[in-house]
């Protein structure tokens, strides 16, 4: 056989090959540890100002960029201290501080004292001022009279009533991350791509839709991250996740269980279940219909079989919830009942009830674990003589489901909440005062409002545990939630890397990652 | 009718200007339209359960989503003449910064998926032509329509296992973190194959059906009794004139690729214009949508306005009005 080359066929033919050296062949994943890592977030950033943050992807970045008086120890909900030296509580309503001298916020401004303190508490907790725009996270520090500020690093924080979730919601969350008040008021409108903190991190790039890179901040006083630098990629697709995982551009993600099952099988990656604190449950409208009738949500109670429904949202990988409160939580109520299936007396309430030919709405997020739950439902419920139309709904539709009076339209709902390491920030959202907002069920109980006011200023625990207790029995009593579960989320990375997070993993610990054998 | 413009070529250029004003002001219109018909509160949408209805209530005023809508879409107007399209409320950007952010990803995805859908598309589609009837030709048009049936996504993760997992040769993501040109080039080659992948086939469909009409045109049985080459003929005589429907359709093409580049961009996880508006509808964050949506359709009727000017330069009865072609 002959083979000739013209020009053509030569010039193709090295124009090849310089292609193919300069894209410098297949990217191999690497093997070994290395400092600087990629992280997946499903949803982008928007605001790194905390008073001004989006949601928790925001907020995992602002916990690491600027600190707070106190912050969560390392995989753990119980706090240590942070910016604070010392932090005392003077009285139920005073809470004092003083902070390390020297910490030096990023960029050139300065150090921290006690103004910058009084600064970002009262921009987020006091009405707005000059043109200031108001914080959606001023509930976090309700009650607030202000910040005094008695000395270069010391203050007080002055609170109109006690508050027993102060530290754990507030100061030790991110509505307690210590902007540089210099920073934002020079930068305005740039601040929330340009935060300025004194944190272990510092933010040194940050795109649209791209992601964000954080940086070791050399200036940090604390104990240096083991990670030089970690990119933030934005990858809001799951299966592009899987292949970044599997090709070994990404080093961490968070994904649903079935899609995280497959990668077990993939060498040097870890997958690894956290039980999450996010709650999970179908809701009955207690206003519409049938529904007012008690025995008629017993019966549906009695007609679900939670564990089916959980194997098929979840691949069975989620454990149940049979209470508000996760076990993690508290205040959980540890002897709450497990709802068998029980069909013949779902049936005989339906009767008692006089209810027959009973057609319902449930209305869903349009998520494949949400709609398979729905399914196995609509298949149960059919059984005891209750036929239900699944209506999935893309998310900005949705949320505004329970809305005003289109929420008096609902009948049944699965509905899945974020919840915190505080009973009183899981129960605010089922007091009457929520009705037509978050609480759909419409479920309205004075004794479980005055329970919620109570335990929110108890600073007792044992008392304000009984009173959470009391609470999430009324609930039951009502019969207008079955708890589903708190979900797992499921953590794969690199089997080198050893990612930390509050319990939940809802919070990341970005600073606390480190590196494996 | 007496006719204004004595000129048919300003005439034409005029005619085409005032129509693509008309569109782009139709758009905004309709623009408006869909963000009253869309249900959801945007406020309760973006700032989530922990917003006071206060809050709530000043942040519809702040979008303006208190006002009638006649009064909105007058504002917008207003702003827009002034090259304002308004300030996302989530990170207090102004819309202009975003779009300016992620433009360019679209815009290069978009044109390389033309490109390639052209340099690859029109030599097949001549091949196919000449080859009438042979197995390459049969071949071709099966795997034509297969390309222009499946959708870009699909394609996308086909070419990601193939690519990226099972040869790893090339990135799943779409964007580099160093911003270095030749990464940033590598992984342009998956997004663009998968948006080009249809209108390569649609293109090489429409290339051969342009050749063989003309090919059987009197003119070229003319060429090929004076013995020209057979290159020459199909390269220098029937192409040019083959070429006329391709370039006009390339107009269409790009807002047919603008829509399919959403899809891309999310599979390959690359910024974009798209993915951009997507995620606005999703939080409906309307100034975020009404802003970019408007300027995709300015990129869509300019892009269109361009082609047809063309059009019209290498085919000049495209400008005459009716009664005025070529044998009148």
């Amino acid at each position: 056989m002959s083979i000739s080359i013209d020009r053509r066929t030569f010039l193709a033919g090295t124009a090849t090959a310089a292609l193919t050296a300069a894209w410098g062949g297949p990217a191999l994943a690497q093997q070994g540890p290395r400092d600087k890592i990629t992280v997946r977030i499903d949803r982008d950033l928007a605001n790194l100002d905390p008073a001004y943050r989006t949601g928790p992807w925001d907020a995992n970045v602002c916990r690491v960029v600027y600190q707070r008086l106190m912050k969560q120890k390392v995989n753990s909900a119980e706090l240590e201290l942070d910016a604070a030296e010392k932090i005392d509580q003077i009285s139920p309503t005073e809470i004092g501080f003083t902070l390390k001298p020297g910490l030096m916020f990023t960029d050139g401004y300065g150090e921290m004292t006690a103004e910058d303190v009084k600064f970002s508490f009262e921009r987020i907790g006091l009405p707005p001022k000059g043109g200031q725009k108001e914080s959606a996270y001023k509930a976090d520090w309700g009650g607030l009279k202000g910040v005094e500020v008695t000395g270069k690093y010391t203050g007080k924080i002055v609170l109109e009533k006690p508050r027993a979730n102060i530290f754990t919601t507030v100061i030790g969350d991110v509505s307690g991350c210590i902007v540089s008040k210099a920073a934002v008021e020079k930068l305005g409108a740039d601040y929330p791509s340009k935060p300025v903190g004194t944190g272990p991190y510092k933010l040194t790039a940050i795109e649209r839709q791209r992601g964000a890179t954080l940086t070791r901040n050399p200036d940090y006083k604390g104990p240096a991250p083991a990670l030089q630098e970690i990119a933030i990629r934005f990858i809001s697709d799951p299966r592009t996740t899987d292949l970044a995982l599997r090709s070994g551009e990404i080093d961490f993600a968070i994904l649903a269980p079935a899609v995280a099952e497959p990668l077990k099988s993939v060498a040097g990656l870890t997958v690894s279940e956290q039980p999450s604190i996010a709650y999970v449950w179908l809701g009955m409208n207690v206003e519409k219909g049938p529904l007012a009738d008690l025995k008629v949500r017993q019966a549906i109670r009695l007609g679900l079989d939670v564990d089916q429904m959980l194997a098929a949202g979840y691949n069975g990988k989620a454990p149940r919830l049979n209470t508000l409160l996760p076990p993690q939580i508290f205040g959980h109520w540890k002897e709450a009942p497990v709802y068998k299936r029980n069909v013949a007396e779902a049936k005989k309430l339906l009767a008692e009830a006089g209810v027959s030919g009973l057609k319902l709405k449930l209305t869903i997020l349009n998520q494949p674990a949400y709609q398979n739950m729905a399914l196995v439902a609509r298949a149960l419920l059919a059984e005891i003589g209750v036929t239900i139309e699944v209506d999935a709904q893309e998310g900005g539709t949705y949320w505004n489901a329970g809305n005003g009076d289109s929420g008096k339209n609902l009948d049944l709902f699965l509905l899945r909440f974020n919840g915190k390491h505080d009973p009183n920030f899981i129960m605010q959202w089922f007091v009457s005062g929520q009705t037509g907002t978050w609480n759909w069920q419409r479920w309205q109980n004075k004794d479980y409002d005055a329970l919620f006011a109570a335990a929110a200023v108890e600073l007792d625990p044992a008392k304000r545990g009984e009173m959470v207790v009391k609470a999430q029995q009324l609930m039951d009593q009502s019969a207008a939630f079955v708890w589903l579960t708190n979900e797992v989320n499921v953590l794969v990375h690199r089997s080198w890397l050893k990612p930390a997070g509050v319990p939940g993993w809802l919070d990341w610990q970005y600073d606390s990652w480190g590196l494996g054998a | 009718m007496p006719r204004l413009i004595k000129d048919e070529r300003l005439a034409y250029v005029t005619s085409r200007l005032l129509t693509t004003v008309l569109i782009v002001f139709g758009a905004m219109v309709l623009l408006f339209a869909l963000t009253a018909l869309v249900p959801g509160d945007p406020a309760k949408t973006l700032l989530g359960p922990q917003a006071s209805p206060e809050l709530a209530k000043r942040f519809i005023t702040e979008m303006g989503l208190d006002q009638p809508l006649h009064i909105r879409l007058w504002r917008f107007f207003g702003a827009v003449l002034t090259g304002n399209l308004g300030v996302d409320v989530i990170s207090g950007k102004p819309v202009v910064q975003l779009v300016a952010s992620v433009l360019p990803y679209t815009v290069i995805l978009t044109f390389s998926a033309i490109g390639l859908s052209v340099l690859i598309g029109v030599p097949l589609g001549i091949h196919a032509a000449t080859h009438r009837g042979s197995a390459s030709d049969t071949i071709l048009a099966f795997i034509s329509v297969a390309f222009i049936a499946v959708p870009s996504f699909v394609i996308a993760i086909f070419l990601l296992l193939i690519f990226a997992i099972w040869l790893d040769w090339l990135p799943v993501l779409g964007t580099s973190r160093s911003g270095e040109f030749l990464d940033e080039a590598r992984r342009m080659i998956l997004p663009t194959l998968a948006l080009a992948a249809g209108w390569i086939g649609f293109i090489a469909r429409l290339v051969r059906s342009s050749m063989l009409e003309v090919l059987g045109e009197p003119y070229i049985r003319t060429a090929r009794a004076y013995g020209l080459p057979e290159r020459m003929i199909t390269y220098k005589y029937a192409l040019k004139n083959a070429c006329i429907p391709t370039i006009a359709i390339l107009g269409l093409g790009i807002g047919r690729l603008l829509g399919g580049a959403v899809l891309v961009e999310i599979v390959f996880a690359r910024p974009g214009l798209g993915r951009l508006v997507y995620e606005a509808v999703s939080e409906r964050n309307f100034p975020v949508v009404q802003g970019a949506v408007l300027v995709v359709v300015v990129l869509f009727v300019v892009v269109n306005l361009i082609v047809d000017l063309s059009y019209s330069a290498i085919d000049p009865r495209i400008r005459r009005s009716p009664g005025q072609g070529a044998g009148a």
